[in-house]
């Protein structure tokens, strides 16, 4: 959510400057060839200088809540009898973890990757070859339109749903009849129709920025290669199963294992979906919205501390496998 | 781009009917809900009740309903309202200073990534690639403790600064300058007797007027869109809300989703005024697109060509 919608289109620019790492800019050579470095002299300190202001908000970002949280963690919540809690050992990762709704959280989380990732990863996958295979304004065009709704993030992107969902006023209202929805609780709020929505929903947010990134990569593969393949005989279909998907696949995996990473912080549509739906739906449905009600309704900071770090190191996880597995980010090791 | 030009003059064959008509089916299911929902911000709370206007609503649209709306979201508040424009002026106040700090951030440290050598210049730029891509709303409730210990918990000025932490715009910046400032370059300026930090400020900062815009644009959509940061840290003072939070409270006053709290209230804000706060809440989205568009075209051509 929060514009990484709108963010994530830029990433064709890592394909982008990556895939000529066979041909790399003239920039990167030097690197090896250049006069021995001498650390600590002038160079460093203008580095170190120049990066500080950058450091200071990576310590004030970054590093000091994750340490912050993690000394939370390991104390006791406060109490009326007890206001400075103390050392409580791992006390409080064992709140989170015997939560009855801890599991279940997660369970929710699965289900939603369940039904979002596939169908995520077929539009992504779909799109952006059905983009490359059209060449001119009209793929372009299309390209577009794709990522119109990716700038609706956020709240807007779920006012639109809630534009949608409610069959009062619905463009689809029709669909809502046949189904026999009446209201939007009922659309919301039924068993099992939670997951189907969020993906519906997240899938409109995001596969056009999701586009961009592929068809960078596929614009990365040489025309000389498209051109070999035509010729050995292979028609539009061929080409796009054994040439182009081979050759993305590096785009494909980055992308998955994004959308992984964003679907075990889901908040806020869960959230406001209940919030529309008279809270029909569990309060704390995503391992997020269970975080921040051991925070904001229970005060029990240490076991908000521990839910965080247990995403945290979920979502690290994911994290570097994209950057040391993905190939994309290679030129670095 | 010319040989993928050329193929485009083929028939139409079966398959490229078939490629052309899902395509378009795709966009159409794409910009329909939009189309609605925008028309749905100039219509009349009768005329959506009534389900007057025809197909998407779009003949009951006027701009006497954009006023009425208006004033309704706009009297959202206690002693007369206007919650809305402060909440507008909150956001923009939090997500322009955090862009510019970012800015400020970013440029020299991706600057020194890609062409200076020091000691952990590695370990700083793993760091920033792994902290980009990580979502970054595992980070809030580690964030709120932290603003919690200072007792700064309702103030906008730590969500500015937090917003001001955009690692991404830092790899942008290592990518541009790794793209556009030849070592050699630095090499020449060295041996003229500039320091480090002016052949920053000297030569790479003049060439850098893609990536500045490029960052700036990316980390004000980012922190204006951003939800959950402001609802923990600015939630507990309603006059320092930004729009994404604000636009919650809307949605919780709301008659259709509410009844009891919105029978309290003077203001009734249904679908087509819950439609206005959010398509306003978008224009700067607007503005600021267009003016970077430009650059981000260039961008886009850039990577395609590389690519």
């Amino acid at each position: 959510m929060t514009g990484e919608a709108a963010t994530r289109s830029l990433h064709r620019e890592v394909p982008g400057t990556r895939a000529s790492a066979e041909n790399p800019p003239a920039p990167g050579r030097p690197e090896r060839a250049g006069r021995p470095w001498r650390a600590g002299g002038a160079e460093a300190r203008g580095a170190w200088i120049l990066t500080a202001p950058y450091l200071v908000l990576l310590l004030i970002g970054g590093i000091i809540p994750v340490g912050y949280a993690l000394a939370t963690a390991f104390q006791r919540p406060s109490t009326p009898l007890q206001p400075n809690g103390g050392f409580g050992s791992i006390e409080s990762f064992r709140t989170v973890v015997t939560d009855f709704r801890f599991a279940e959280t997660f369970l929710n989380i699965f289900t939603t990757l369940l039904v979002w990732l596939p169908i995520m990863m077929i539009g992504i996958v779909g799109l952006a070859l059905l983009v490359h295979a059209s060449p001119g304004r009209f793929g372009s065009t299309m390209r577009f339109v794709y990522y119109i709704p990716g700038a609706l993030a956020g709240v807007a992107n779920l006012v639109l749903w809630v534009y949608l969902l409610n069959p009062s006023q619905s463009p689809i209202e029709g669909f809502w009849h046949v189904v026999g929805i009446d209201t939007i609780k009922q659309a919301v709020a039924t068993p099992n129709h939670l997951p189907f929505i969020l993906a519906a929903m997240m899938f409109f947010q995001g596969v056009g920025s999701w586009i961009i990134v592929v068809n960078g990569g596929l614009n990365g593969i040489g025309d000389e290669v498209l051109e070999a393949a035509s010729m050995d005989g292979a028609n539009a279909w061929q080409v796009a199963w054994h040439v182009k998907l081979p050759i993305i696949r590096p785009w494909i995996g980055y992308a998955a294992l994004m959308n992984l990473a964003y679907g075990f912080q889901l908040f806020l549509e869960p959230q406001l979906l209940d919030q529309v739906a008279g809270n029909a739906l569990p309060d704390q449905w995503t391992p997020t919205q269970l975080g921040y009600a051991f925070a904001f309704s229970n005060y029990n900071f240490p076991a908000a501390a521990a839910m965080s770090l247990i995403l945290l190191v979920i979502t690290l996880v994911i994290g570097l496998l994209i950057v040391f597995r993905s190939g994309l980010f290679g030129e670095e090791r | 781009m010319a040989a993928i030009n050329t193929r485009g003059v083929e028939n139409w064959t079966a398959g490229r009917l078939a490629r052309v008509a899902t395509m378009l089916l795709i966009a159409a299911v794409f910009v329909f809900p939009i189309v609605g929902f925008i028309a749905m911000a100039f219509r009349s709370n009768a005329g959506v009740d009534a389900g007057a206007g025809g197909v998407l609503g779009l003949g009951d649209v006027s701009l006497g309903n954009v006023a009425y709306s208006w004033s309704q979201v706009n009297g959202f508040g206690p002693g007369g309202g206007g919650l809305f424009t402060r909440w507008i002026l909150n956001s923009l106040f939090v997500a322009g200073g955090g862009a510019v700090l970012a800015l400020i951030a970013a440029l020299p440290a991706g600057y020194a990534m890609a062409r200076l050598r020091f000691r952990m210049r590695r370990v700083i730029l793993l760091t920033t690639l792994v902290t980009m891509v990580m979502p970054n709303t595992v980070l809030v409730i580690p964030l709120f403790l932290e603003v919690n210990a200072i007792g700064a918990v309702g103030r906008l000025w730590p969500v500015l600064v937090i917003m001001g932490f955009f690692p991404f715009g830092v790899y942008l910046s290592y990518i541009h300058f790794m793209t556009t400032m030849p070592r050699e370059l630095v090499e020449a300026a060295r041996m003229d007797g500039l320091s480090e930090v002016a052949i920053f400020y000297r030569i790479g900062l003049p060439i850098s007027k893609q990536a500045v815009v490029l960052v700036g644009f990316f980390a004000f959509v980012a922190n204006w869109t951003n939800f959950f940061l402001p609802l923990a840290l600015l939630s507990s003072d309603q006059q320092n809300n930004t729009l994404s939070i604000g636009i919650q409270q809307l949605i919780g006053a709301s008659p259709l989703f509410n009844p009891t709290v919105a029978a309290g209230l003077d203001v009734k804000l249904y679908m087509p005024q819950l439609a206005l706060a959010t398509f306003i809440s978008m224009l700067p989205l607007l503005v600021v697109f267009l003016g970077a568009q430009k650059y981000l075209i260039r961008g886009e051509t850039v990577g395609a060509v590389k690519g």
